[in-house]
């Protein structure tokens, strides 16, 4: 393929992808669907196959495959590694063991039950709809990791941020972090290790010893971490936290370990020193801009016409994750003691898929032709696109009318804890 | 006067101040700096948004409110202009005082100083437009009212060292 991208060819992917986030303010939706839609739509796939000048019945523009984007260009792919190296830093930024210690009895009960539902649901789902079960395996965390990017955000603009069911929200989002991290360690392993056990019990052996050196240095290694970023200057912490963080998830890559889990580590050393604020501040916009390509890419690797084969399982993926999602979290809910109307805003916020089943997803692809088939690998993948789409807006959406849902569920709910408590 | 307060992983931080009534005041400090100050009617309530402020502001209305700029002071002598002559003004009444004891028809306010003792207040109760048979107290508030002159007048009259 080709490898090489020119200035122009960026310039297109920026000007698209700020169309795509245009319209999806404009609308009130989440950027991310858009972000894919707009790739999809600028690749090889769509862009790509169009005869322009037999359709404009003109010469002006000339035929699709010199428009369109190109995924496996160097640049648009490191960009978007880059983008999965800058989320997973972002959250490990944000993990606070302290905090989570000190809160540990309620999200710990909140996110067991998440994990329990809706990972041995994805499990299940995974295991009948691909029978193997690494694939059973990749589709449990495709479904069970919901987005803390859209929920964030969703809550700080509905300003659910200042109610009460923001705790048990936010709190299983962190225990979800936290298992995501070991599980994109384990699972890369698996799929990068070649289907051989005695190989991929190897690469397990290798990304287990780099994650303790890692927890290592994260523990031993504060004051280091400290210390390399006292300075007055903006742009020398940018530059030093870049050179740190993409170093040590690039070394990580080159050593066969999975670079989100590296950069979710790099993450979590810098959180316990003075710099977090100054470091969320300068890297926010690169995060976003890198997030941004990632999705992007995901659209241009996308062929639409895989939908087609994989409909069926999207259908039932969030015919069943669906209702799982909206039950763990009315029961996280209820382990916080919120109200009935409350729990279930929980459940609605929760369902929100987005962009670390995409990083999953990416991770299968990785492994076609080795530890999966290709064609099972291709399936994950175009499967793993659709159910996001899907599930991204959906979520959004169940924020939005929650009042509208409440309406009809909460009455129904209360009767029955009410018949429950009045039996007991 | 309870205070929540609670982490918001990936946001920042949320604070739950109890009101007098059985409102809360929610402050969310969002790590990007932005303070969102929202209200909730009572404890289950939906919170509403009032405003929004960016760091720096939100740095001076909180100076605003802890009184670095102006300080409600209950100093013993608050002076309010009615006009630009005659003045309303709040004197404590010295134990020491000369006046303490006397009535209001003894003490000769009227024709020693030219104010006019509108108020008296006297711990939690206030005595309002006192009669000359009005006997003054030991730490009593005057509310007079008068010219400025008069009102210095009166000033040396209700102090330790008054009409000596």
């Amino acid at each position: 393929m080709a490898a090489e991208t020119h200035l122009v060819d960026v310039g297109a992917l920026f000007a698209v992808a700020a169309i795509a986030g245009l319209l999806a303010s404009r609308i009130d939706q989440s950027v991310i669907p858009f972000y894919i839609i707009a790739g999809m739509l600028s690749g090889p796939y769509v862009l790509g196959t169009l005869d322009l000048p037999a359709l404009l019945g003109t010469g002006v523009l000339p035929h699709g495959e010199a428009l369109a984007l190109d995924g496996q260009s160097e640049f648009i792919h490191l960009g978007a590694e880059l983008g999965i190296v800058f989320l997973l830093f972002f959250l490990g930024l944000e993990f606070n063991l302290e905090r989570l210690l000190a809160s540990r009895h309620d999200i710990g009960r909140a996110g067991s039950v998440d994990l329990v539902i809706n990972f041995g649901a994805g499990l299940l789902l995974g295991f009948v709809l691909f029978e193997s079960l690494l694939a059973a395996l990749l589709v449990a965390g495709i479904v069970y990791i919901s987005s803390s990017a859209i929920i964030t955000k969703s809550l700080i603009d509905l300003g659910w941020i200042a109610n009460d069911e923001a705790n048990p929200l936010l709190g299983t989002l962190v225990y979800e972090d936290l298992f995501i991290a070991i599980y994109l360690a384990v699972v890369s392993a698996l799929v990068l290790g070649g289907g051989d056990v005695g190989e991929a019990l190897g690469s397990i052996g290798i990304a287990i010893g780099f994650i303790l050196a890692l927890l290592i240095l994260v523990q031993f290694g504060t004051a280091w971490f400290q210390r390399s970023l006292e300075t007055d200057s903006n742009e020398f912490l940018v530059l030093r936290a870049l050179g740190i963080l993409v170093l040590i998830a690039g070394a990580a890559l080159a050593l066969g370990v999975s670079e989100a889990v590296a950069a979710f580590f790099v993450g979590m050393a810098f959180s316990a020193t003075d710099h977090v604020h100054d470091l969320e501040q300068l890297l926010e916009p690169v995060r976003d801009v890198f997030a941004a390509i990632f999705f992007f890419w995901i659209g241009l690797e996308t062929n639409p016409q895989l939908f087609a084969g994989v409909a069926g399982l999207i259908a039932v993926a969030v015919i069943v994750t669906t209702p799982t999602k909206l039950l763990s979290g009315y029961l996280g809910g209820r382990i916080y003691d919120l109200d009935e109307r409350r729990s279930l805003r929980v459940g609605l916020g929760m369902t929100t898929r987005g962009e670390f089943s995409l990083i999953i997803a990416s991770i299968a692809v990785a492994g076609a032709g080795g530890a999966l088939s290709d064609s099972i690998a291709t399936d994950i993948y175009a499967f793993a696109v659709g159910y996001v789409l899907v599930m991204s807006i959906l979520g959004t959406t169940f924020m939005q009318y929650a009042d509208r849902i409440e309406a009809v569920l909460v009455p129904r709910l209360e009767a029955r804890s009410g018949a429950v408590s009045s039996s007991d | 006067m309870t205070i929540y307060e609670s982490d918001l992983p990936g946001v920042g931080k949320k604070y739950e101040v109890e009101l007098e009534d059985g409102e809360r005041l929610i402050i969310v400090t969002h790590n990007t700096g932005k303070r969102e100050i929202y209200k909730k009617d009572e404890e289950g309530a939906d919170s509403e948004k009032v405003f929004e402020m960016s760091d720096r502001l939100a740095r001076k209305v909180g100076t605003i409110l802890e009184g670095a700029y102006f300080q409600p002071v209950q100093s013993d002598r608050v002076e309010t202009m009615l006009t630009g002559e005659t003045f309303i003004e709040w004197y404590n009444l010295d134990p020491a005082s000369v006046l303490v004891g006397q009535t209001i028809a003894e003490a000769q306010i009227r024709e020693r100083t030219g104010v006019s003792i509108v108020a008296i207040q006297r711990g939690e109760e206030v005595l309002a437009a006192p009669g000359p048979e009005t006997t003054f107290a030991a730490d009593d508030t005057l509310v007079v009212v008068g010219d400025r002159d008069d009102c210095r007048d009166f000033e040396s009259l209700v102090g330790g060292d008054g009409g000596r």
